[in-house]
């Protein structure tokens, strides 16, 4: 059977891309200290397959269809599709539709109705965290889009059902794998909004702390703070799903700063 | 509120082909979709506060980068600047 390899977190954001080169010195380095810690819990977990917990920026989906999960069975993915990640070097990404589907199926016996796609693009909010941990040896990538960007959004309380959900589906699957889940985005920041640049360090933080307390704590705080902390603080839901199946038990932080240059609250976390 | 057309073409634009079609004719790539005219103009005046009502913040800040505005000219005119 496959076991689940552990459970991580990191923030993403364009600026990290196109403004890399500005950001301050002693910003940059902590960044490029804690993706490189991050890729380092990765790699000691030797996962097979990260479920990579993401919203889809307008990539894959549009008005026309916007689902509230979506999990991709295809056999790759494609790479980022926006201009500037361009030198993001995966075009291709090979993921695991066997797995996908075992997730699929067992999400549907459970009351849980996922869309499901053959062939999605894994655009920034994936692959800048794949790009910056620098993995030696990238495992394959079931993408689960999970949407934090179009309301209305899935609850707090079933992204962390979600999270429940993926631990026991995983750990239900008839093969020799190691799985991680990989949840991208958050914390604070604000996109094409009159708030945009700010980043509330103090939710952050909180935030931060509630994931060591109890659930109903964590969900009650982040219910009535987020229509306040600006659009990308949505993305947490990723980090409940991660949460959620590392069994609700608190995550070590690897860092946390706010980056102006970036504008987003920049955390990265791995649960114990 | 969202306005659907509107919404569609700021996908649709996040194609280079497009993209670089809207740039040399922006009338052309306009006339595709079902556009009432205060929002055709809201388009041509770079009317940014009028266009967040109607969008997703996500894709009206792509359509805006694309285009070539700067992230603080951008946010002046969403603050009414």
């Amino acid at each position: 059977m496959a076991s689940f390899a552990g459970a991580f977190a990191s923030s993403h954001g364009p600026l990290l891309v196109r403004e890399w080169d500005s950001i301050p010195q002693d910003e940059k380095l902590r960044l490029e200290k804690a993706f490189r810690e991050l890729g380092r819990r990765v790699t000691a977990a030797r996962p097979d397959v990260l479920v990579a917990v993401s919203p889809d920026h307008w990539a894959n989906f549009s008005l026309d269809n916007y689902p509230a999960v979506c999990i991709g069975v295809g056999e790759t993915s494609e790479g980022p599709p926006e201009p500037w990640m361009k030198a993001y070097p995966h075009r291709q990404i090979a993921a695991h539709p066997d797995l996908a589907f075992h997730l699929l199926n067992e999400s549907l016996k459970e009351g849980f109705e996922p869309s499901m796609s053959h062939r999605l693009k894994l655009d920034h909010g994936t692959c800048i965290p794949l790009w910056r941990m620098e993995l030696a040896k990238m495992p394959a990538i079931v993408p689960m889009l999970v949407n934090s960007i179009e309301p209305p959004m899935p609850s707090l309380a079933r992204c962390l059902a979600w999270g429940k959900l993926l631990r026991k589906a995983i750990e239900s699957y008839p093969g020799d794998l190691r799985v991680g889940i990989l949840a991208t985005g958050g914390l604070s920041h604000s996109i094409g909004e009159k708030t945009m640049g700010a980043i509330h360090a103090d939710f952050d933080r909180e935030t931060i702390r509630l994931f060591g307390a109890s659930e109903p704590e964590l969900v009650r705080y982040l219910e009535k703070q987020l229509p306040s902390r600006g659009n990308g603080s949505e993305e947490v839901r990723n980090w409940l799903v991660a949460h959620g199946a590392a069994g609700g038990r608190g995550f070590e932080l690897v860092d946390y700063l706010p980056v102006p240059t970036v504008i987003v609250g920049c955390g990265f976390a791995s649960w114990r | 509120m969202r306005d659907y057309s509107l919404s569609k073409m700021f996908f649709d634009l996040q194609q280079p082909a497009l993209a670089a079609e809207f740039k040399a004719n922006r009338d052309s790539v306009l006339a595709r979709y079902s556009l009432s005219p205060e929002v055709r103009t809201a388009i041509r005046e770079n009317n940014v506060p009028f266009l967040a009502e109607r969008t997703n913040a996500y894709l009206l800040r792509y359509y805006f980068f694309a285009t070539g505005m700067k992230d603080a000219e951008f946010i002046r005119r969403i603050r009414g600047g």
